[in-house]
Order: C-alpha cells, then sequence, then structure tokens
C-alpha cells in the first residue's frame, strides 16, 4: 500500500511539472512579445522595463521557467498589471468558494445518490427504478445553465429569497446564514448533474455486484438484505463511482465557471471569466496553474480512496 | 441410518423464460438420514445445481415456480419466506459453492467473512468470533490461521480459498452440507485434498453431506449412496455399491463408461455419450435419454418410463429396457 502511494506521488510530481511548464508557456504562446501581451500595446516603456525585470524576459526561455517556478514555489505568481495586485492574493479570496460550492454540491449529490441508486439496483426494472431511471434522464438532458435559471427564477424572483450578487457575497466565517444562502442555488445546480452521474453508476454496478456468487453465498449465510447490500455489494460496487466523482470534481473545479458566472459568485471561475475578458494574463496563468494543480491532486485522492476500498488496486 | 434430515418429495422447479417454460428439476423425490453423504451426479445442465439451490431455498423469486415439498429437519423450504430461510441458512443447511474465486466477497477479509456469521447468527462478540473463526480457518486447514485471518482472498490460492469456503459453511455447524462440485474449479492434486477435508469434516460434525458432481470417481468411495440425474429427473438411484457394479440404467453405464480409467490402455479413445443433453424448453415424449441411447426402442421413444425397484433395496431405476441383472458388474 505505501509503494503504491509513494509511485502514485512520484507520478503526481511528473504531471504538476509537466502542468508547470504548460502555464509557464502560456504567455510565450501568444502571438507576439510577452510585455505586449501582458501590457497591452500602448504601455509605457517604463513599465515594459519592470516586466522585464520581473519576468526575466531579456534571459534564454529555460532559465525564464526557473525564475517563474522558483516565484511560484515562493507563493508569488507576480503582479496584475490590471489590477495592482498580487495574483496570489487574488486565488488565496477565490478559491475557498470554489471548495465550498464543490463540498456543498458533492454533499448533496452523494446523499442522494448513494440510497436512491442502492434501492433502485434491488429491483432493476422495479417501478422505483424506471422512475428514477427516468428522472435522471431528464435531468440529464437539461444543461446546469437551464437548471440554473429556472431555479433562480423559480426560487430568487418569485418566492423572493436567495438574492446573489459578486457584491453581496460573503464568506462563510464572517456570516454562514448569507453565504448558505447564496450558494444554495449554485450547489443544487451543480449537485443535479453531479446526482445524475453518480445514480447511474452506481445503480449499474450494483445491479452487476448483486449477480455476484459471493452475493449468493452472503445470503446463504443467513445475513438481513440491508447487510447484504451495505457490506457486501456497496463496497465493491463503489470502485467505478470513486473514480467517476475525482474526474467529476476535477470538472467541476475547472469547469464549474458558468454557474460562478451567471450568479456572480466571485469563486475562481468567475475571477477566471473577468481575468480573461479584461486581458489579464498572469492571473489567467496563476489559475490556470492552481485550477490544474487542483484537479491533479483531487484525482490522487480519489485514486487514493479507491484503493482503500478495492485493495486489490494497490497490490496487483 | 438414524432419523431422516431431508425429505425430497416431487419437486419441480420451473424457469418461466421468453421461450416458455423450463423444467429444469422435474419432480425430484430422495430422502436423506443423518450423518450420510449423498452424491448427486449428472452431465452439465441435467439440473443437479438447480436441485441443490433448490434444496436450499436460494433459487431466486423471480421467474421460477418451485412446486413440491422439501423438508429440512422438519421445515418445509418450499414456498418459505427469504425471512424464514434465513433462519434455517447456515445453521440447518448450509452450501459450498462451485467456484471459490467468485463466491468469496474480493474486498473483504476472509476473516470477517467468517466472522459475520458467527456474529449475525449466533450472536459471537466481535472478540468470541475472531477466536472461533481462527478455529475454523485451522480446522480446515489453513496454516497461520492467525495471520491469514486478516488476508484478502486473492491473496490466496483456489485450493486455499475453497477451504475458506468450507470453513465458513461450518462456521454455524449445520447438519447438512451441500457441496456444489466443490472441486471443479481447482487443480486436480488439489481436489482430493479438499474432498477428503470434507469427508473427514463429516465425521468429525457429524453431518450430512450432499456433495454434487458430474464425476463418478469423485464420489465412488465418499458416497454411501449415489443419485443420477439426467434432464432434471433420477434415473437411477440406490447404494454407491448397487449403483457403480450393479446399475441397470444404460445412462449410468454411458456415464461410467465416459469416465478415464487407471487400467485404461495408453491412447484408447474415451468413451463418449452420443449427441447432447435435451433441449429441456421443448419437452419431447418418452424417455429423455432414448435419443442417446443405444438400447432404445419405439416404447422408449413416447413413453417415459419411471423409478422402479431393483431387487436390492434401496435401489431404483427409470427405464424399459436395463441391463440385465448382473452379480457384480465389472468395475469400472
Amino acid at each position: 500500500m505505501l509503494r503504491y502511494v509513494l509511485r502514485r506521488l512520484v507520478m503526481l510530481v511528473g504531471i504538476v511539472f509537466i502542468i508547470s511548464v504548460g502555464s509557464f508557456y502560456l504567455i510565450h504562446l501568444l502571438p507576439g512579445d510577452p510585455a505586449t501581451v501582458i501590457l497591452g500595446t500602448g504601455a509605457s516603456p517604463a513599465n515594459r522595463a519592470i516586466l522585464y525585470k520581473q519576468l526575466g524576459l531579456n534571459k534564454p526561455i529555460i532559465e525564464q521557467y526557473f525564475v517563474w517556478i522558483g516565484n511560484v514555489l515562493h507563493g508569488n505568481l507576480g503582479t496584475s498589471f490590471i489590477s495592482q495586485t498580487s495574483v496570489a492574493s487574488t486565488i488565496r479570496a477565490a478559491y475557498p468558494i470554489d471548495l465550498e460550492l464543490i463540498f456543498l454540491s458533492q454533499v448533496l449529490a452523494f446523499a442522494a445518490a448513494i440510497p436512491l441508486a442502492m434501492r433502485s439496483a434491488r429491483k432493476p426494472n422495479g417501478l422505483l427504478d424506471r422512475l428514477l431511471s427516468a428522472g435522471s434522464f431528464t435531468l440529464l438532458s437539461i444543461p446546469p445553465f437551464i437548471v440554473i435559471v429556472l431555479l433562480v427564477l423559480i426560487v430568487s424572483i418569485k418566492l423572493g429569497i436567495a438574492n446573489t450578487g459578486p457584491s453581496s457575497f460573503v464568506s462563510f466565517a464572517s456570516n454562514w446564514r448569507v453565504n448558505l444562502t447564496s450558494l444554495a442555488l449554485p450547489s443544487i445546480t451543480l449537485a443535479t448533474a453531479s446526482f445524475v452521474l453518480y445514480f447511474r453508476v452506481l445503480r449499474s454496478d450494483m445491479i452487476a455486484t448483486l449477480q455476484e456468487e459471493f452475493i449468493t453465498m452472503a445470503r446463504s449465510k443467513g445475513l438481513s438484505q440491508r447487510r447484504i447490500m451495505w457490506r457486501h455489494a456497496f463496497r465493491p460496487s463503489s470502485v467505478a463511482l470513486l473514480g467517476t466523482a475525482g474526474v467529476n470534481i476535477g470538472g467541476l473545479l475547472a469547469g464549474g465557471f458558468v454557474v460562478q458566472y451567471l450568479l456572480g459568485i466571485p469563486g475562481l471561475g468567475y475571477t477566471l471569466i473577468s481575468a480573461i475578458a479584461s486581458s489579464d494574463y498572469l492571473l489567467v496563468q496563476g489559475i490556470v496553474l492552481v485550477v490544474s494543480v487542483g484537479v491533479v491532486l483531487i484525482n490522487f485522492f480519489f485514486d487514493f480512496l479507491t484503493s482503500l476500498v478495492d485493495p486489490r488496486i494497490s497490490r496487483e | 441410518m438414524s432419523e431422516r434430515l431431508l425429505e425430497v418429495t416431487d419437486l419441480r422447479t420451473t424457469f418461466r423464460t421468453v421461450t416458455g417454460a423450463v423444467p429444469a428439476v422435474g419432480g425430484v423425490s430422495f430422502d436423506l438420514h443423518g450423518n450420510e453423504t449423498l452424491g448427486i451426479v449428472g452431465e452439465s445442465g441435467s439440473g443437479k445445481t438447480v436441485l441443490a439451490r433448490t434444496i436450499m431455498g436460494l433459487q431466486p423469486r423471480t421467474n421460477v415456480e418451485v412446486t413440491g415439498s422439501v423438508l429440512l429437519n422438519g421445515h418445509q423450504v418450499v414456498g418459505a419466506s427469504e425471512r424464514t430461510m434465513r433462519t434455517m441458512w447456515a445453521t440447518e443447511v448450509a452450501m459450498v459453492f462451485q467456484d471459490p474465486m467468485t463466491s468469496l466477497n474480493p474486498v473483504m477479509r476472509i476473516g470477517r467473512q467468517i466472522d459475520e456469521t458467527l456474529r449475525v447468527r449466533l450472536g459471537m462478540d466481535r472478540h468470541a468470533a475472531r477466536a472461533r473463526a481462527i478455529e475454523l480457518l485451522t480446522m480446515v486447514g489453513i496454516p497461520s490461521a492467525q495471520s491469514r485471518y486478516r488476508a484478502y482472498p486473492t491473496e490466496l490460492s483456489g485450493g486455499m480459498r475453497q477451504r475458506v469456503v468450507i470453513a465458513t459453511a461450518l462456521a454455524c455447524s449445520p447438519k447438512l452440507i451441500i457441496a456444489d462440485e466443490p472441486t471443479t474449479g481447482l487443480d486436480v492434486t488439489i481436489q482430493a485434498q479438499i474432498l477428503n477435508l470434507l469427508d473427514s469434516l463429516k465425521e468429525q460434525l457429524s453431518m450430512s453431506v450432499i456433495l454434487i458432481t458430474h464425476d463418478l470417481g469423485v464420489v465412488a468411495t465418499r458416497a454411501t449412496r449415489i443419485i443420477v440425474m439426467y434432464a432434471g429427473q433420477i434415473v437411477e438411484m440406490g447404494d454407491t455399491r448397487d449403483v457403480f457394479f450393479h446399475h441397470r440404467m444404460p445412462y449410468t453405464r454411458a456415464l461410467l463408461d465416459s469416465s478415464p480409467k487407471v487400467t485404461n490402455a495408453p491412447h484408447t479413445r474415451l468413451a463418449v455419450i452420443p449427441g447432447r443433453p435435451p433441449n429441456l424448453s421443448t419437452p419431447q415424449p418418452g424417455c429423455a435419454f432414448a435419443p442417446r441411447c443405444a438400447y432404445a426402442t419405439e416404447r422408449c421413444h413416447v413413453e417415459a418410463p419411471t423409478l422402479v425397484d431393483a431387487s436390492a433395496p434401496g435401489h431404483r431405476f427409470a427405464c424399459w429396457n436395463p441391463l440385465p441383472e448382473t452379480s457384480d458388474r465389472e468395475a469400472r
């Protein structure tokens, strides 16, 4: 097990390195001189000189990378020339919102998907199973930006609760009621898509597992239905679920911006869209780097969870 | 012989499929006494496994119709709810499954799989159950049971896993163990070990065993009585000696002929039974074996034979043209 984790960690370092090269090169990929890309065509020579110094632009590109990665490792992602604030502090302010949003939506999605999938799998094609499958298909076919608009229409506008906006957003620590109220709708929106995914994956795996001989053997030991479902069938059925969750949560971190942008929640996604709109490339670079590393870490975590659930994976 | 442990009367298991009803077990009756080993022999598809699962009450409830009677230690199994069966499983009857590669939960430590039966069914506490599980593992011949207790099934060989399956079946000291082809998935060298283990445990714990196999050699020295099944029906039954040496049904003969023997000259062709077992979803009149039988007459194709008594007590066969009665047929 330890060897498995260590091996994965080495891979992790490799992947993060590749990501860092990619994010670094982002600025150089854009046509034209990096200084022009970052500062715009109308930049003063003085500002260009500062930027050249900050990024070491007159040095060879490999050396530039090491200067940059050294700064990054010290938590210095540069200072935005657009907003005159440090990129790192902007990201620090934004990312807890993403984490909270993902956490809330995933708790909701799992809390609904696991018990319903277990119940559904017990009688495949039974009434409950048909209803849930039809319902999940319906949800699957409605994109999140429609869900959120519908929710806002019904909940915020018709019922007059849960009003949101980037200026009115407060952190959980300062006022948790307001915080949760403003995150309720986006959490539910993100949860619906995740719910459909988790429900379908777990349901089909549970149905397959319940056909297994070891389930018949568990029955023949005189165990209760509940025990067979949770102790014997759930664990071997949850491997694909964890894999799916890892990819999905990574996707939410990288792609949750639609919902954030529509509701004006100042998380990383919202910040990224604004940065792109204002051509704040250093900020874009910083967010891309942080989000990519985050996605990798999330997947690493879920890989680890999977190996805990199924001991065969780490032993081969 | 002690009193009857199991009484099976006119047991029928019919599967309802899209193409029609399939009578997998078509009217089977037999008894089993205490501390007896009964061998059930037949080809693949003869209904042995379905019979075993029906006796266990493990048959799925949807699209399966079971009629007749299975009295297990006085309790009716046919029509019993899963809830009722739960009180009998493990304590009255337990099953040793065919393939130890699939019958153990791959993500659960083997100790836990034995433990939970003890805790759920006998109400043992964690420590007592653990101690008993290690005792059981030792009893079925697993070396260093203490540390193997924490192993996952994938860390054990097939033979070791089958020992774990047996230990699990033994956990609550059932009166009857149904072993469904317990050695089919194992190497030949391990087969004898597992069968001998079952045999000695049966003596040690004075249980009864139903040993299901397609291999007459497996039951020859171990079973007290043998039932030969064909197409879901009993075609011959009797004491092991009678079935081996005084069999009357040509199918039994064919089955014996088709198993390889040490006395065969090298490169001898193995006798095979021509044709295939009948498709049970399209029932034919007459004896099910008739199309493959060398002795079949017109009558065999129209009228199904019923079990009749042979000369030895308890020896019965179903055939219109039985092999002649002999004193000791050549040992096969």
